[in-house]
């Protein structure tokens, strides 16, 4: 809930997401949802050279599951925050 | 059985005390992490800044005898990355040396 | 929400985890994102050749094999000549 939380906040930010088969697509995060996939807008592919299967692809929606990583960009995360946050979801969650 | 007084009473615990503080992370497919832990979940999904990743890449040379194999390191930086907990294998607290 | 409901009826690519590129108009989804695909045709991608399209007709695709759904830019995606194409196919998703 906590970082689906964080993804929300991070709607209409450019983010870059690194999928398990090791393909890199940055883009505008234009939603996310409990399983934490994914709706990319004005999407790039890294490496368009080496993989042109999604030339003709402007936006695109990822399985979360499939996700390694997501890059965030770090001036719109309040790191102070997550971390108050994590706590106080773990000490809800223990009870 | 009192562990109380130290804060660490499961292994989440050892993760929570760790929040602000710079962790390895060891994850599938030969890949390592360092960077400042800022929150994680259930799943051990993780954010985490001032990032390095480590790639091992073992490449096996043809025709040389078993366990002959050059392995090549690649490394990056990240500012903020989002891990997905699925790849996490182990995460392990700054070391106190 | 990251539905898929504005891809309905959208010609799209989908790629799915064993790293299969298919293109088709969707028809609908479900829950599950399962994805029934019309007039879809299979991509295959390699060094040796250009683009091979290999048609499959009416399709459905089970939601966790999908890795990512793709809008397609219809004249973006015309103006591509296949068969001047040569890429590797994309890796199967590794966990």
């Amino acid at each position: 809930m906590l970082i689906f939380s964080v993804f929300k906040t991070l709607t209409d930010q450019t983010v870059s997401v690194e999928l398990k088969n090791d393909l890199s697509i940055t883009g505008t995060l234009k939603s996310v949802d409990q399983f934490l996939n994914i709706r990319l807008d004005n999407i790039k592919v890294l490496d368009e050279g080496r993989h042109p299967h999604m030339m003709a692809v402007k936006n695109c929606f990822i399985r979360g599951s499939v996700v390694r990583y997501v890059q965030l960009p770090a001036e719109h995360v309040d790191t102070q925050l997550l971390e108050d946050a994590t706590r106080r979801e773990t000490a809800a969650t223990k009870r | 059985m009192d562990a109380s007084h130290s804060g660490i009473q499961e292994p989440f615990d050892l993760i929570r005390l760790s929040l602000s503080e710079r962790v390895f992370v060891k994850l599938r497919g030969d890949r390592e992490l360092t960077g400042v832990l800022h929150a994680y979940d259930g799943h051990m999904n993780l954010i985490l800044s001032d990032v390095e990743e480590t790639i091992m890449i073992v490449d096996h040379v043809d025709g040389a005898p078993e366990g002959h194999a050059t392995v090549n390191v690649a490394k990056r930086k990240m500012e903020m990355l989002f891990v997905r907990g699925d790849g996490v294998i182990l995460v392990s607290p700054p070391s106190r040396t | 929400m990251a539905g898929l409901q504005p891809y309905v009826d959208h010609r799209v690519l989908l790629i799915l985890q064993d790293g299969r590129a298919i293109v088709g108009v969707m028809a609908g989804f479900d829950q599950k994102s399962n994805v029934v695909l019309s007039d879809s045709k299979e991509r295959v991608y390699s060094m040796e050749e250009g683009v091979e399209e290999i048609p499959l007709g009416l399709y459905l695709v089970k939601g966790d094999q999908i890795v990512l759904i793709g809008e397609l830019d219809e004249a973006a995606d015309k103006a591509v000549d296949l068969s001047t194409i040569r890429a590797e196919p994309l890796p199967p998703i590794r966990y």
